[in-house]
């Protein structure tokens, strides 16, 4: 099968940052699946080992700690992991979509801090460590997973939504902030997923599902070539944008 | 999952095929495993790369069209079905680059603005017309409209460019609602400043000379939209519909505030 080399990260180093959801496996074995190492960062023990078990069948070339970054401190001991195992960091992948949705009214303010720490704060901090080494090297790309929520408003989605939004945002900041250093920032802002393999006649029985334009849920294998992209050499002249990969559904009422 | 970035005997349709990001295009999607129906108005450049396609080893053909003009539209889409069986892919690209030359309102005829509309705009919509039925009827097919950061800005002086190219991210937003349950995706690149070999000289002169005041520091060239288009035109981007890619060195993300310049401001008591 013909591929451009353009799409290649062989020789790179991604650290993959995940706040929560299921995805995360399937981001990691898209980016080893072009040639990069992958040290991932998870909240969850359980998301780390499901990172590992994707990338079994290379042990020694990927790895990753579970840890809450919250601090300065939580993000410098993730970085020291981080330079015990690989030289430099060419890629940066943020996943922050850990979910909630509650009514507005109903929302603890410690439940609405939780979820902008784990989505936003979380992904600055990385952000700021990660790009700082960029800077000195003059080289990065970074890619922040987020929601097509970003753009839109939606019933019990308050928290969620204001946490997508500041994620794009921080795209947009950090891309025109750092692009003279040869660093590009990007988002994949995406729809409705799911990462079961359900038949596509099961899933229109929901009423929601026959609202996306495509008439189906997204997977997280359908951003892999995208992010892989995003995370290259090649994609130079794209930066501080987010590309929506969500059935259509961002294109339409 | 990468090899869903293969175009392996994929067949593309490219207007404006022959010069500049068309052509950096015609040169990637054959790359990624593409056969190629070439199209532009003068049949030097169009021939010359279809011979450059057929150099790398895929099929392609040269059709003369004007997209202005309905019936040829449908010629180039029947010639490409006729030549190759089938129509994968369609890249609405040719567009007068002419009208991106800043003139005041009141000297703008009608005939000129009616001439951009009618190839930019309505060029794409016929081509579209005559592409989506057999792609319906196939139940997949990829248009990918090329539209520009004046799609989504506005520009002095700048007034059928800037609409025309609107235009067009509203018609991929339609065609991707349409054609969903068909299997069709639409999507619109957007580059933004991109200097290419055919821009002659009056344009060139109303572009920017420097990157200096984008966040990348730099213009685009085009091999920059090849992969972007590519991704595009593959089964990668299958969930991907009614969507804009942005190429423009971050120009929209920040504006057009000169780079390296911001104050900092202390936080508030």
């Amino acid at each position: 099968m013909p591929l451009l080399p353009q799409y290649s990260l062989a020789g790179k180093t991604a650290i993959l940052y995940s706040a929560g959801g299921d995805e995360a496996p399937f981001l990691a074995q898209a980016l080893a699946e072009a040639g990069a190492s992958v040290f991932a960062i998870c909240r969850r023990q359980e998301t780390l080992d499901a990172v590992s078990e994707s990338l079994s069948n290379e042990p020694g070339r990927h790895s990753g700690v579970a840890a809450v970054i919250d601090s300065k401190g939580a993000v410098d001991a993730a970085m020291a992991e981080f330079r015990g195992r690989h030289e430099r960091v060419d890629i940066l992948v943020n996943d922050g979509r850990s979910m909630f949705a509650r009514a507005a009214k109903e929302i603890w303010l410690d439940d609405w801090d939780e979820v902008q720490s784990r989505n936003v704060r979380s992904t600055f901090l990385i952000s700021q460590a990660v790009g700082s080494e960029m800077i000195g090297q003059g080289y990065g790309r970074i890619v922040n997973i987020i929601s097509g929520l970003a753009e839109r408003g939606m019933i019990n989605g308050s928290a969620f939504s204001v946490s997508q939004a500041g994620l794009l945002a921080l795209t947009r900041s950090l891309a025109v902030e750092w692009g003279q250093h040869n660093i590009r920032v990007n988002a994949i802002g995406v729809g409705w997923t799911t990462a079961e393999d359900i038949p596509v006649e099961e899933q229109r029985q929901e009423q929601l599902v026959r609202y996306i334009p495509v008439r189906q849920k997204g997977q997280p294998r359908d951003i892999g070539p995208l992010l892989v992209y995003l995370c290259s050499e090649a994609c130079d002249y794209t930066t501080g944008q987010p590309v929506y990969v969500d059935g259509g559904l961002n294109a339409h009422p | 999952m990468l090899d869903r970035l293969s175009l392996d005997g994929r067949v593309a349709v490219v207007t404006g095929g022959g010069t500049g990001l068309g052509l950096e295009m015609v040169r990637h999607l054959a790359r990624a495993g593409a056969n190629l129906a070439v199209a532009g108005r003068r049949s030097g450049p169009i021939e010359s790369a279809a011979d450059e396609v057929k150099a790398m080893g895929q099929d392609a053909i040269a059709v003369s069209t004007d997209v202005s003009d309905s019936a040829q539209a449908n010629a180039l889409i029947d010639a490409a079905i006729q030549h190759f069986g089938r129509v994968d892919v369609l890249i609405n690209n040719a567009a007068l680059v002419s009208d991106s030359i800043p003139t005041p309102i009141w000297d703008i005829s009608d005939q000129d603005w009616q001439a951009a509309l009618d190839v930019n705009l309505s060029g794409a919509f016929y081509c579209a017309r005559a592409a989506s039925k057999p792609m319906a009827d196939q139940g997949q097919g990829k248009i990918i409209n090329v539209s520009s950061g004046f799609g989504l800005r506005g520009g002095r002086d700048i007034y059928m460019y800037c609409c025309t190219k609107g235009g067009i991210i509203q018609l991929t937003r339609v065609l991707s609602f349409s054609l969903a349950r068909y299997g069709v995706t639409a999507n619109s690149i957007v580059p933004g400043f991109i200097p290419t070999v055919g821009t002659d000289s009056e344009i060139r002169d109303a572009l920017p000379r420097s990157g200096a005041y984008l966040p990348t520091g730099k213009l685009g060239v085009p091999e920059d939209i090849g992969p972007v288009a590519v991704f595009l035109a593959s089964s990668a981007s299958d969930y991907m519909t009614g969507e804009t890619f942005t190429l423009d060195g971050g120009g929209l993300a920040g504006g057009l505030a000169p780079t390296g310049y911001a104050p900092e401001i202390p936080l508030e008591p």
